[in-house]
């Protein structure tokens, strides 16, 4: 027989306890709006001296300005340079990977150090039951391990579409499969749901194609979630306390509703709804937003449009036709549409024709055509610093760099993101930080790109170029 | 009263200019052709930095003044005229006419 014993354990106590204690309060404080300040009223005899005594010089000095070749091509760089993109990190989540889901949706918060993106499958078929997840890294930890999310969210349904929330850092909005919305705090590991739509008779009864925050009209603090779904309905939603998301505006798109702007192919009967596969608001007015159709062609659209829809889908509010203008359409349903946030008529739309076009709200043909794939094209967005630039997703995996000043025909740079070719389905500029570019794939995984200094850094002039561009380029 | 409002008025319509204001000593904006808060923002940053100029001229050579400051952005240009009272005025970016 044997026995065994540890040998003795050895313990000792100590005590600690603080001297001296201080108590200190943080809070933030709402940002207060600048106080107007009326110009006060000063004695004019010495105004007018002083003015008659730097006119003289003011203005020679004007013409001199004008006239002077002395700053010509004199650039000064602040920052040093980046080349080169290259990747910056490579994010996955195995357990959903494993399962072959592709990355549907991306979004940064609104601090721009987390990046969250959305699992599910873009070709539905059996896949629409399974669970999927949300993963968000934040990069700016230390530490940061490329295939543990610092927060995951499982889904009971593949969500293909994500939008943080654009003041706290924290709430984030999907859309999924089964048509609902969903709203989660991803600082709240054990029960991050916030708000639910559920299925109710107003819920989307198609996948929800995107989700946007939007301010609420007088309370500019506060925000509703929009959905837009391919059964033609746009939804705004607005989040009580118990959990649900309410519907508080909504409208339908009806083929016979829409504006004969342009011609359109036949619609075969029985279809009336038109599903609306993108939607972008106007960083201009933010009651305009453009939509794209499954149809391909772009509809710009008002929050504030009071006609109602012709529309038998039920509803608890009264559905009402958005559409007040149609521009022509792609070759096939569009995928992505982003307005400019530096123009405020142009908008770019990207679809199954492989192509982008450039439109202005102003008519229906698009200024320029431009085949950036021989597959589809999944998503394009505006650069967020510099007016000229644009990325598009294309089928083929790779993330196109486009830069409008330096040639209109082909791509700056075209980046590979998959090697064997399969698609990136989303993409998004990091507008906190701008010279992160992230994009997501049908493997799953998350590239977060560190463009070259040449994408992120507005020249000059670049404004009055793209004014240029569009009224040039319009007939 | 017409005389200065005119004046002002030859100075803002010249070629290039953007917006003008005039400032007192204290950094309180007196007239201006921007909006408020842009005004607000433009007359307490410039004060400070025509201050600083200024007295950077007088440092190096005590019989010297400030007559102009300029400073000169990607964007645009901003002129200063100092005095007693002091004169801002906003230039677009006038190098390059051609490409």
């Amino acid at each position: 027989m044997k026995s065994c014993q540890t040998a003795s354990i050895v313990t000792a106590d100590a005590s600690a306890q603080v001297r001296n204690h201080a108590d200190a309060q943080v809070q933030t404080e709402a940002l207060e709006p600048v106080g107007v300040q009326p110009p006060s009223r000063c004695d004019i005899p010495r105004l007018a001296a002083f003015l008659r005594r730097v006119e003289a010089m003011v203005i020679q000095e004007l013409n001199k300005n004008w006239q002077s070749h002395a700053f010509d091509g004199f650039e000064v760089n602040w920052t040093e340079q980046q080349q080169m993109v290259s990747c910056l990190h490579t994010l996955g989540y195995p357990p959903a990977q494993a399962r072959g889901l592709h990355v549907t949706g991306i979004s940064w918060n609104s601090t721009g150090s987390v990046v969250a993106c959305a699992y599910g499958r873009v070709d539905h078929g059996d896949w629409s039951m399974l669970k999927s997840f949300v993963c968000a890294w934040n990069l700016d930890r230390r530490g940061l391990s490329p295939q543990q999310p610092s927060a995951v969210v499982e889904v009971p349904s593949a969500v293909l579409c994500l939008a943080f929330h654009p003041t706290q850092p924290s709430h984030v909005a999907g859309g999924l499969y089964s048509g609902e919305v969903l709203v989660w705090d991803l600082s709240r590991p054990e029960d991050p749901l916030l708000w639910r739509t559920g299925l109710t008779d107003d819920t989307h009864t198609d996948p929800v194609s995107q989700v946007v925050w939007l301010p609420e009209p007088g309370h500019s603090h506060r925000f509703q979630v929009l959905s837009v779904a391919t059964d033609g309905k746009v939804l705004l939603w607005q989040g009580i306390g118990t959990g649900q998301l309410q519907l508080t505006e909504g409208f339908a798109l009806v083929t016979q509703q829409l504006p004969r702007s342009t011609k359109l192919k036949k619609h075969p009967r029985g279809e009336t709804e038109v599903g609306a596969t993108a939607v972008a608001f106007s960083s201009f007015d933010p009651r305009l937003f453009i939509l794209g159709t499954e149809g391909g062609f772009p509809l710009k659209c008002s929050l504030a449009a009071g006609e109602a829809a012709l529309t038998r889908m039920p509803s608890s509010v009264p559905l009402r036709a958005p559409a007040q203008f149609t521009f022509s359409p792609h070759g096939g349903p569009i995928y992505s549409v982003s307005c400019s946030p530096f123009h405020r008529n142009l908008f770019l739309s990207a679809g199954t024709d492989g192509h982008v076009h450039l439109y202005s709200m102003l008519q229906a043909p698009p200024l320029t055509s431009l085949q950036l794939s021989l597959k589809y094209l999944f998503a394009v967005r505006w650069s967020p610093v510099r007016p000229l630039v644009f990325a598009a997703a294309s089928g083929e995996g790779d993330v196109q760099l486009f830069d409008l000043q330096k040639s209109s025909q082909k791509p700056t740079v075209s980046i590979k993101q998959t090697q064997d070719e399969s698609p990136v389905y989303c993409l998004e500029f990091n507008s906190q930080q701008t010279q992160l570019l992230a994009a997501g794939d049908a493997q799953g995984t998350v590239k977060v790109w560190q463009l070259s200094t040449e994408f992120t850094e507005q020249g000059p002039r670049e404004a009055e170029d793209l004014d240029r561009l569009a009224a040039e380029v319009a007939t | 009263m017409a005389e200065v409002e005119e004046t002002l008025k030859r100075i803002q319509s010249h070629k290039g200019v953007i917006g003008t204001m005039v400032v007192n000593a204290e950094g309180i904006p007196i007239r201006t052709t921007l909006d408020n808060s842009t005004t607000v923002q433009y007359a307490g940053l410039l004060h400070q930095l025509t201050m600083k100029a200024r007295s950077t001229v007088r440092d190096i050579d005590p019989q010297n003044d400030l007559t102009f400051l300029r400073i000169r952005s990607k964007k645009h240009e901003i002129m200063v005229a100092p005095g007693t009272l002091a004169f801002h005025f906003l230039v677009k970016s006038s190098f390059c006419f051609t490409r």
